[in-house]
């Protein structure tokens, strides 16, 4: 069921990032390198602004909790604690909603959600699902909020998920784009740099091909009247076409040629550099197994 | 011969010794079907090599029986024997050229590879029938093409045919046919399953070199002559010479200058080369005067022993080449100049000369200039190749794939030197006998798990 409140969620970049970044460490804490084991459950806080209509979540922080046998209880004092230093720097945030990861909404989630409705009116749940499934295009991320049915003649709160969008500033998303490009070994030297750009690029265009190739298909197919014409569809890719070239001109293509050339020259030297490096070690390994005469005289330090 | 073949088809192959020629017959149709088969009529025809002999005249019907694509092994032995004991010149010899081109081309590379060592005398043969009066080497051409791409494991494997098929293609002045196998880089040398001999690379290279000389392609001819220099040896050999001579004169042409002995030669050929060949080592001091009339005067000393090395052409090629420097050095210092002062500064004969020799160099992309015909005057210019088209897009493409195959090809063999039993040994040696500690990076290679599992 889908949200019937109007409100519309937009969430920033810094809340994934940093949603995941605890999911992550958690694990890691936990488990070390076991793979097979049970994923935990991660909890924190959600915060934001809310004007009118529009919720927006700028920021979040992990909570302390104690998992009992009726479920999970919030540590109160904790929360309160941490809302209190995070009033003082940020003022105009307030506490909207809570976030977790999993899969789907458990019963103990209510729980929560109703400890946190003395905070908030209404508090909004975030869930982050933590597996990783690379054929989904989706975000993993869904945001619920919480509504009052009448099921069976008992008025209860249940969970109704809500559209969202993704919203940023331009500083939030250097930023997150730098950390989020810090390769695992911790080297942010120029070559590692150079190989992770040179990664985004190719998976960018790698993605861009897929794309295009459908798109391609499916013109195909509606060609051959396989596809029912969609007039909509159609408009739309004839204005991509027509956008194309963007520059189409002499000068250009001049231009253009001749700084591709130069980088095929540098790449050209650097195979043929490569190339002789391999060669002049083969020759020092193949002079140390087979000559026979030995080309200096006495016994020469290895480099 | 078709009866006895069927009488003995009736009574069966026999194993062991042949005594006869139909049993020779009669076992290999036995047994040329399956791999083990073929090798033991292999042993069993190189056991009745003096039988066959006997038989001469009785060899040639045998090879009408057989099929060539089927019993390939028991037709090379026959061919063999047969084309050994017909005398080189007899009227015969077209007959046995005839025989030896179809058999090439309908022999199957499975069952020649069996035994490399009669293919290569097989073709041998061919080449000297082909060479002598009366025989166009032209016909040995294909044949012999074909030859080498069946005994070849893969395309980058020396042959002997290789040396074969390039003096016949000289001989016969077909250069352009040569160029498949020349042009083709060759990585894999394998005696064991060609039947190579030295002899055989050294003369592949020389007539190689030869070949690229008449294309004008004095680059590639340059690196075959080098590579017979520096082939490892401990004595001199006569065609070390040969190519060594070529080797100055298409040096001179290519580079201007006579280049030292790379480390590599072998101490030999370093110490007795020079000796050898005392005029071409004058041609190249002459040369590097830069002065017309000194060469001249060194071609005309020498002028007997250039012809008997039958190199006369070639010093002629030098001298035209030293012009063409001389014009070239010029545009290192004008930027324009009269068609006059070319023409006395190169000592040619006149400004037509010079005109005639400056559009010669444009139109091979040696020089960029343009003449003036009014005022006999020509400019000199820069490299025009700005770099910026698709053609050269597409040129460096290939030329960067081409390269990192090539070093693919290094890697490869660097690992596989990484491994080798001597190198290790070496190496061990090398730190047990210093006592230091072994250096950990000299063990930093792919192959590192197979040098620390012992054997």
């Amino acid at each position: 069921m889908s949200s019937a409140s109007g409100l519309s969620f937009k969430l920033h970049p810094l809340v994934i990032v940093n949603v995941s970044d605890h999911y992550t460490r958690r694990k890691a804490q936990l488990y070390g390198s076991l793979s097979t084991a049970k994923p935990p459950r991660v909890i924190g806080c959600l915060l934001g602004v809310q004007s009118g209509r529009n919720v927006e979540i700028f920021n979040s922080f992990e909570l302390k909790y104690l998992e009992t046998e009726e479920g999970l209880t919030l540590d109160r004092e904790f929360l309160n604690t941490k809302h209190e230093q995070y009033k003082k720097v940020f003022p105009s945030y307030d506490i909207l909603g809570w976030y977790s990861t999993g899969i789907d909404v458990q019963e103990t989630d209510m729980n929560i959600h109703k400890a946190l409705m003395d905070i908030n009116e209404s508090p909004v749940y975030m869930m982050l699902n933590p597996t990783i499934n690379h054929a989904q295009k989706d975000f993993p991320i869904t945001i619920y909020e919480s509504e009052l049915h009448v099921i069976d003649g008992v008025p209860s709160l249940i969970f109704v998920r809500s559209e969202y969008m993704i919203e940023t500033v331009e500083a939030e998303r250097i930023s997150v784009d730098h950390v989020a490009h810090i390769t695992p070994a911790g080297g942010t030297s120029a070559a590692t740099q150079l190989a992770a750009h040179l990664t985004g690029v190719h998976s960018a265009i790698k993605m861009l091909n897929s794309r295009l190739k459908v798109l391609h298909h499916l013109l195909l197919t509606t060609a051959k009247g396989e596809v029912p014409f969609e007039h909509s569809l159609l408009r739309q890719i004839a204005s991509l076409i027509r956008r194309l070239p963007a520059i189409e001109s002499p000068r250009f293509q001049d231009d253009f040629l001749t700084e591709y050339n130069d980088i095929l020259l540098m790449g050209y030297l650097a195979s043929i550099t490569k190339g002789t490096s391999t060669n002049n070690e083969l020759v020092e390994k193949f002079n140390i197994a087979y000559d026979k005469q030995g080309r200096r005289g006495g016994r020469a330090p290895f480099v | 011969l078709r009866t006895n073949k069927q009488t003995n088809e009736r009574k069966g192959g026999g194993g062991g010794r042949m005594e006869s020629l139909e049993a020779v017959v009669a076992n290999t149709l036995a047994l040329s079907s399956t791999f083990d088969d073929l090798s033991h009529l292999s042993s069993l025809l190189k056991q009745s090599e003096d039988l066959l002999v006997r038989n001469l005249d009785k060899l040639g019907d045998v090879l009408g029986a057989l099929d060539a694509g089927r019993h390939s092994l028991a037709c090379l032995h026959i061919l063999d024997v047969l084309s050994s004991r017909v005398p080189v010149g007899s009227p015969d010899s077209g007959e046995v050229i005839c025989r030896i081109s179809s058999f090439i081309n309908d022999c199957s590379a499975d069952q020649i590879r069996l035994a490399p060592e009669l293919f290569a005398s097989v073709c041998h043969k061919l080449k000297d029938f082909v060479m002598t009066a009366g025989n166009l080497p032209i016909k040995a051409i294909l044949p012999l093409q074909t030859a080498i791409r069946k005994i070849q494991p893969t395309p980058e494997h020396f042959t002997p045919q290789h040396a074969d098929f390039t003096l016949v293609c000289l001989l016969s002045k077909c250069y352009n046919a040569a160029l498949p196998i020349l042009d083709t880089d060759i990585f894999e040398v394998d005696p064991k399953k060609t039947a190579l001999t030295p002899r055989d690379f050294l003369l592949y290279c020389y007539y190689g070199g030869t070949v690229y000389i008449g294309l004008k392609r004095f680059n590639k001819a340059l690196q075959l002559f080098h590579h017979a220099i520096t082939a490892p040896s401990t004595v001199l050999n006569a065609i070390t010479i040969a190519a060594y001579k070529k080797f100055v004169l298409v040096s001179l042409i290519v580079n201007g200058q006579l280049a030292q002995f790379p480390k590599y030669t072998p101490s030999i050929v370093q110490r007795s080369l020079k000796t050898q060949s005392q005029a071409y080592v004058n041609m190249g001091n002459a040369y590097a005067t830069r002065n017309v009339e000194e060469v001249q005067r060194c071609i005309t000393s020498h002028h007997e022993g250039f012809n008997n090395d039958r190199n006369l052409g070639l010093a002629k090629q030098v001298v035209a080449s030293l012009y063409k420097r001389n014009i070239q050095r010029l545009t290192q210092t004008y930027l324009t100049l009269s068609l006059q002062d070319i023409a006395d500064t190169v000592k040619l004969e006149g400004p037509r000369d010079a005109e005639m020799h400056v559009l010669r160099m444009i139109e091979d992309g040696e020089i960029f200039a343009t003449i003036n015909q009014k005022d006999g005057m020509v400019r000199f210019h820069e490299d025009s190749e700005q770099y910026n088209t698709m053609e050269m897009a597409e040129r460096l493409d290939g030329e960067i794939h081409s390269m990192m195959k090539l070093a693919g090809k290094l890697t490869a063999v660097d690992e596989q030197i990484s491994c080798d039993r001597a190198y290790l040994g070496r190496m061990s040696m090398r730190d047990g006998r210093h006592g230091r500690y072994a250096d950990p990076d000299d063990f930093d290679h792919v192959g590192a798990q197979r040098i620390l599992d012992p054997q």
